[in-house]
């Protein structure tokens, strides 16, 4: 079967249109905050790979790299890690359940001023959920790796 | 090599969920047993190389590694993707991607494999 060619269609907002909050609501925020840690989330893991194989070249290289991290920046950016991963996890869980139709609402007629029945109070609150959670292990965080 | 001719958007998206979903659990249990000990000596050295030999915390460590990396790259796959539509740009972003996740897991393999037999 021939491949049918598609014309070349650039966005050219590019990484600012990315970016851009002003002008949309709580689901612009909880979009641009899923991508936001999962990209600084899959750099924070690169990082741990990185991080953890200087095991294999023996004692000292460990002892040496952890004198890096282990300081009170690197506890701080652990605990951002911490609540990156949280929000990250609940909002995209929140987002699975979005794509199914769970907590979509039902369809209805388009009446002004054509709010959409899809950007409910239980999309908000899941995203609410989020960072409440988010902030609370963070909190968990802080006191496990600054508690004693 | 083009990923969308193995599978389909809507495919690749079932497997972006159920390794998302998947690596919450195994994260999970890779913190709750750092959190058995107190958290400075969960880093000691001799209590790592431990962890490095126990069967079934090496099964967790390498799904966490496979998990995370196709999820994480895909993420990526799909941010640049959603920055810029066309053929061209697809195929090497797939390329790229899957080149650095398998990458990545060859690494991260080699690290519990070599501390494994330390």
């Amino acid at each position: 079967m021939e491949e049918i060619e598609h014309p070349i269609r650039n966005n050219f907002e590019g990484l600012r249109g990315w970016l851009k909050l002003s002008g949309y609501g709580w689901e612009r925020v909880s979009y641009w905050f899923q991508r936001l840690t999962g990209v600084f989330l899959l750099i924070y893991f690169i990082g741990h790979i990185y991080e953890t194989s200087t095991i294999v070249n023996g004692l000292n290289a460990w002892e040496s790299f952890l004198e890096l991290t282990q300081t009170v920046w690197g506890h701080l950016f652990l605990i951002v890690v911490i609540g990156a991963s949280t929000f990250h996890s609940v909002n995209g869980i929140r987002l699975i359940f979005t794509h199914v139709g769970i907590g979509l609402g039902t369809p209805g007629r388009p009446d002004y001023p054509y709010n959409p029945s899809s950007l409910n109070y239980r999309q908000k609150s899941g995203i609410w959920i989020a960072l409440i959670l988010s902030v609370l292990a963070m909190y968990y965080g802080f006191n496990i790796l600054f508690g004693e | 090599m083009e990923i969308q001719r193995v599978l389909k958007e809507s495919q690749i998206m079932k497997i972006h969920y159920i390794t998302g979903i998947a690596a919450i659990f195994v994260v999970a249990i890779h913190i709750m047993m750092r959190l058995v000990v107190p958290f400075e000596s969960s880093l000691n050295y001799d209590y790592i190389i431990a962890n490095y030999k126990n069967i079934f915390y090496v099964l967790i460590l390498e799904s966490i590694l496979v998990l995370i990396s196709v999820h994480g790259f895909n993420g990526i796959r799909v941010i640049l993707l959603e920055l810029r539509q066309n053929t061209a740009w697809e195929k090497v972003i797939t390329v790229i991607t899957i080149s650095s996740m398998i990458a990545l897991i060859a690494y991260g393999t080699r690290t519990i494999i070599l501390a494994n037999g330390l």
